[in-house]
């Protein structure tokens, strides 16, 4: 404040030095020879800028955790050579990442989930590659990737985030709104403008389209008439799924609950207790609204219909 | 008309009750106009296979909001009265919207299949599970066509149904709405594909038009009978005869019933 009051005038400057401004006690830091040249110094200085005004936070995705199976999507812990730098083969291999560490992505990621040693990454953008998965692949759980040395197998393990194809008509209008990965398969829920969400489901187990469909590298849909779709309703959409270790879950937004896959224990919640080889509803007495799966039991929030 | 008019009366047409005739009236008058030609031979029979293959009905059901009674009619006993100015049509829609979901469940499983087969997952996809044997009513669809409280208007697909069990409908309905509410008409518009617009008025109950119902309805009900009776479906044996239907029943009959002058 003193600083200022000497750059308006000095006859300002003279009225503020009063008692407690005495020159004596008091010294600008850098030894400047007076504190008017000093104010003027660094007035000149230029001022950067880092961030503007309007600037908008950026996305990051962040992983950590055991990075073998390549889950992690770095694929310069596993296999140092292939990382940047001259002498990156020289490196350890990074068995844990024990800290969050930064994946370098172009796009941004709207919903990731783990599966049992493998990730998958979804992105609302409208271009013909939504979803990536990076890990255990043995199962086809992240899909096909073709491997380059033979061209006739997949990778079993997919060390950085490869796209995942999805059979789209018409991929320019989808948008895949969540991604789902239980033990060995994963789920994914696209929203077509004009409104048909679908579910494809792809890996290995019971999958939902059938006790014949036990494996499948290449996403499958299934029919929305499983999901209640009729004459009498054309309007149902899926609006929510979750995978629990070996079986699945999705909301309608009719308020509907179905679910599939293998009946450990009865996680299933439909009465019975064998394995539920497509979608079927799950009745209360109330209407669901969000779901959880675990391995053997599920728990549903719901709202009373009245 | 000779014995040339007499084969084409083989078959099955419709035929339009007004609400509040009993059938057996109208059965009786369609038999005097086609002055006590024998009845329709060999419709008799398809009428039977027709009841063996399940097909669905269209209702339209119209209930008043407000009040309970005994029998679910509106000129019932009445059991209690309530409020119902919290019912939306929002709410409608979702109590509905259950019904039909604990419907469709049903449908599954009182079809006895097995679900862990390959061809019960196609026929659920394929929408065609259906029971081919005795079960108690099963609602295909249903939704809500009008609402203007207390009145309001349904349409209902259904199986195996009662004319008690659509009126219990409507009442059950009122109460997952937290009031009551009574059945005021049930109006059949569709049995199998025989439609409304298919159905003779009391004008036409003379013996060409009904020709010209039989022939125009032969091919349906060949192709729809064989679509349904096909092998790979579970088929029962002739069940007992007997739909229970109320006095006031549903406004159309298929045409020439059983034991009409056979």
């Amino acid at each position: 404040m003193a600083l200022v009051a000497l750059v308006a005038g000095a006859r300002l400057g003279r009225r503020l030095s009063g008692p407690g401004l005495g020159r004596g006690h008091w010294t600008a830091a850098g030894r400047s020879r007076s504190r008017r040249e000093a104010a003027e110094a660094e007035a000149e200085v230029p001022v950067v800028q880092y961030v503007g005004e309007r600037a908008a936070r950026a996305d990051r995705v962040f992983v950590w955790g055991f990075s073998f199976s390549g889950a992690l999507g770095v694929p310069s812990f596993v296999v140092p050579s292939s990382g940047p730098g001259p002498r990156a083969g020289a490196r350890p291999r990074r068995r844990i990442q024990p800290v969050p560490y930064r994946l370098e992505l172009d796009q941004k990621i709207s919903s990731a989930a783990c599966g049992y040693g493998f990730t998958l990454l979804s992105s609302k953008t409208a271009d013909v590659t939504k979803v990536w998965g990076m890990g255990l692949n043995k199962d086809s759980q992240l899909g096909f990737h073709r491997s380059r040395k033979d061209k006739t197998r997949g990778y079993e393990y997919v060390l950085e985030p490869s796209p995942v194809s999805l059979p789209l008509d018409r991929p320019q209008e989808t948008r895949v709104l969540q991604v789902s990965c239980g033990r060995a398969h994963s789920l994914v829920l696209t929203d077509r403008e004009g409104g048909e969400g679908h579910v494809f489901v792809w890996g290995y187990g019971i999958l939902g389209k059938g006790p014949n469909l036990v494996e499948s590298a290449v996403p499958e849909m299934i029919p929305p008439t499983l999901f209640g779709l009729t004459e009498f309703n054309p309007e149902i959409q899926v609006s929510r799924i979750r995978c629990g270790l070996s079986h699945f879950a999705a909301l309608t937004n009719k308020g509907e609950l179905f679910v599939w896959g293998k009946n450990i224990r009865g996680c299933l919640g439909i009465g019975r207790l064998e394995d539920q080889y497509f979608p079927w509803r799950v009745t209360m007495p109330g209407e669901p609204v969000d779901v959880a799966c675990g391995v053997d039991h599920m728990v549903t929030l719901a709202k009373s219909f009245i | 008309m000779g014995s040339a008019g007499l084969s084409r009366l083989h078959g099955l047409f419709a035929v339009y009750k007004p609400p509040g005739l009993k059938w057996k009236h109208l059965r009786d008058t369609v038999e005097l106009q086609l002055l006590k030609v024998l009845g329709v031979g060999h419709g008799c029979r398809l009428l039977t296979d027709m009841y063996n293959a399940h097909l669905t009905k269209d209702y339209t059901v119209r209930g008043l909001l407000g009040k309970a009674t005994d029998d679910f009619r509106e000129d019932g006993r009445l059991v209690e009265k309530t409020t119902y100015d919290h019912v939306t049509r929002e709410k409608l829609d979702r109590i509905l919207a259950v019904i039909q979901g604990s419907h469709q469940k049903a449908l599954v499983m009182y079809s006895n299949l097995d679900l862990k087969t390959q061809e019960a997952y196609e026929m659920a996809v394929r929408g065609l599970i259906r029971p081919m044997n005795k079960s108690p009513m099963l609602i295909t669809g249903i939704r809500c066509l009008y609402f203007a409280p207390p009145e309001f208007l349904l349409e209902v697909q259904c199986m195996h149904e009662t004319q008690k069990e659509l009126r219990k409908l409507v009442h059950e309905i009122g109460l997952e709405l937290k009031t009551t509410a009574v059945c005021t008409q049930v109006r059949r518009t569709r049995d199998g594909f025989f439609t409304l617009d298919s159905a003779l008025l009391r004008t036409q109950w003379d013996l060409t038009n009904i020709q010209d119902a039989i022939r125009a309805a032969t091919p349906q009900v060949a192709a729809e009978l064989e679509k349904s009776l096909s092998p790979g479906l579970d088929t029962k044996q002739l069940p007992s005869p007997g739909w229970s239907w109320d006095s006031q029943g549903p406004s159309s009959t298929l045409g020439l019933e059983r034991g009409a002058g056979q």
